[in-house]
């Protein structure tokens, strides 16, 4: 497979504090990776490795199959960028702003106002960034970052600061751009009902170490809802229904039942009516992809 | 390559009243003569026969405050553009390399400076020809006192612009910027190997231009440090 970006053992320290420490992220071309993560958990850091703003510690990063650290200029071209808080020249107006940019990016004149527009800010292109409010801030920090039509785009926390319709607005735009200009995208954040609409794929991050990896149906297979049954003797209950080649667990008060439709739900309810058990109750237990995250990195927190 | 991104620093002083400062520095140090020679010009002819060197003596005791104020001023403005909004990471993240970052602050910055030197010339010379200093105009002397101390004090920008792109507080290179002024005021209490001395151009071997040769070297020394320190450093 194709990777976009991949970082081999990727360890970045501050002093003795380790903030990324052996990731190992893989991005396929096309894809839109959510980089998922609670605060401080080392988002931010890796993405600066992969922009070259730091050095790692130790471990590689390769975008595009190229080593970051003896091309990174000739990565860079192609690589459009929006790290944490916008950044931007107050003094300048919308347009000055790309402009500063473009010089240095050898892009077309008329891709300013192309992107200007991309971003609804056409109409206030010549008025000073000072007096913009955040979300127009954000949007002209994507705008700077699609100037040059970059094959991989890097968004950090890119819906900070917006409301809800600009949430909207962006999460369009940025589901547009793999299938229109076949641009490969990399977007943070600490929200995974952010990510959830948008991303294909997902890396989840707590502490520096990336511990999920996958594509976001297997995260949420993960989630996929179980059925619980509770019955008078759920342990002699569990040990029919092994016997009888169904799946199930057996939980502290109930037996956790993994299926796939409804039918065979119908199914193992007759079979243990047929061994003659009692059966108290049987409930739908839904796991959200929310609950999975929290458990995923509370785990972590515990050790 | 490194055109793109001057054009783009360019741009980026725009409003900030850089260009302003360009105009104030050498104005304000013929307005200064403009005003001693106002007050008390039979009095100063006096003093020395050749009345041009004297007139040009004058000017050249407030052309090194002007010059290292002027570099302390325009460093710490250059560096805060970037820190205001942390544009640094944008900046560095775009296909450039760090050295030329450096690079092109610098220049900019040379360019400003070296623009401030030709108006110098341009006042001294002008201001000159109507106080009817003598016919004999001593034009090498005035190119001497109007460039000489810009090469002199280029190790004074390559400190100060150091010095200010790798502070997050710019009070530290103002400060440094402070002491260095209060230098350059001093310049004749002080060592030869001061680079604060060198704008002034007076050394104990007599020739102004040994000043200018030693603050190319040294100039390019300093500038060559800061940007290897600044390339080196992570952008936060």
């Amino acid at each position: 497979m194709e990777y976009i970006v991949e970082t081999k053992n990727l360890t970045k320290s501050f002093g003795k504090e380790k903030a990324v420490s052996n990731l190992e992220m893989k991005i396929p071309k096309g894809e839109i990776y959510g980089f998922l993560g609670p605060n401080g958990a080392g988002k931010t850091t890796t993405i600066r490795m992969l922009l070259g703003l730091m050095r790692p510690t130790s471990g590689s990063v390769q975008l595009f199959g190229k080593d970051m650290k003896n091309n990174r200029i000739d990565i860079l071209k192609n690589v459009g960028s929006l790290v944490e808080n916008p950044s931007y020249y107050p003094h300048l107006t919308a347009k000055e702003n790309l402009e500063a940019s473009r010089k240095i990016l050898h892009a077309p004149k008329e891709r300013i106002d192309e992107v200007l527009k991309l971003v609804r800010l056409h109409g206030v292109r010549n008025k000073k960034v000072k007096g913009f409010s955040l979300g127009m801030k954000q949007r002209l920090g994507i705008a700077a970052a699609m100037l040059h039509q970059p094959e991989l785009l890097i968004l950090d926390e890119p819906t900070n600061g917006l409301d809800p319709s600009g949430i909207i607005e962006m999460r369009e735009l940025i589901q547009s751009l793999p299938k229109e200009y076949g641009m490969t995208v990399l977007i943070s954040s600490h929200l995974l009902s952010e990510i959830d609409q948008m991303a294909t794929r997902v890396g989840v991050v707590t502490k520096g170490k990336m511990i999920f990896q996958d594509s976001i149906e297997t995260m949420r297979k993960i989630a996929q809802a179980s059925i619980q049954i509770k019955v008078n003797d759920n342990e002699a209950a569990w040990r029919s229904m092994l016997a009888n080649g169904q799946k199930a667990d057996l939980g502290e008060e109930h037996i956790n039942l993994q299926v796939e439709d409804d039918e065979q739900v119908a199914a193992s309810i007759d079979y243990l009516v047929q061994q003659g058990f009692s059966i108290y109750r049987v409930q739908e237990e839904t796991r959200s992809l929310e609950n999975i995250f929290l458990e995923m990195t509370k785990e972590e927190h515990a050790e | 390559m490194i055109f793109p991104l001057i054009q783009s620093d360019f741009l980026k002083i725009k409003r900030k009243g850089m260009w302003l400062l360009c105009l104030i520095g050498p104005f304000g140090v013929v307005a200064l003569q403009m005003v001693n020679y106002g007050v008390r010009k039979d009095y100063l002819f006096e003093q020395m026969d050749d009345r041009w060197l004297y007139y040009l003596l004058n000017i050249n005791t407030f052309t090194p405050l002007a010059i290292v104020l002027g570099i302390v001023i325009l460093t710490s403005f250059m560096s805060s553009i970037e820190d205001e909004t942390n544009a640094w990471k944008q900046l560095v993240a775009l296909p450039v390399s760090k050295r030329s970052v450096y690079l092109s602050k610098f220049t900019v910055i040379s360019c400003i400076l070296f623009l401030s030197s030709v108006l110098l010339f341009l006042f001294v010379f002008g201001y000159g020809l109507t106080l009817g200093l003598g016919e004999d105009i001593p034009y090498l002397r005035l190119m001497e006192y109007s460039f000489l101390p810009f090469f002199a004090a280029l190790p004074v920008l390559g400190l100060q612009l150091w010095v200010a792109t790798i502070s997050k507080n710019q009070a530290i290179p103002v400060t440094l910027g402070v002491i260095g002024v209060i230098f350059a005021y001093s310049a004749p209490l002080l060592p030869d190997w001061m680079i604060w001395k060198w704008p002034a151009l007076s050394n104990d071997w007599g020739h102004a231009y040994i000043n200018a040769l030693l603050g190319i070297g040294f100039g390019v020394l300093l500038y060559l440090l800061g940007m290897v320190d600044f390339k080196r450093r992570d952008v936060k």
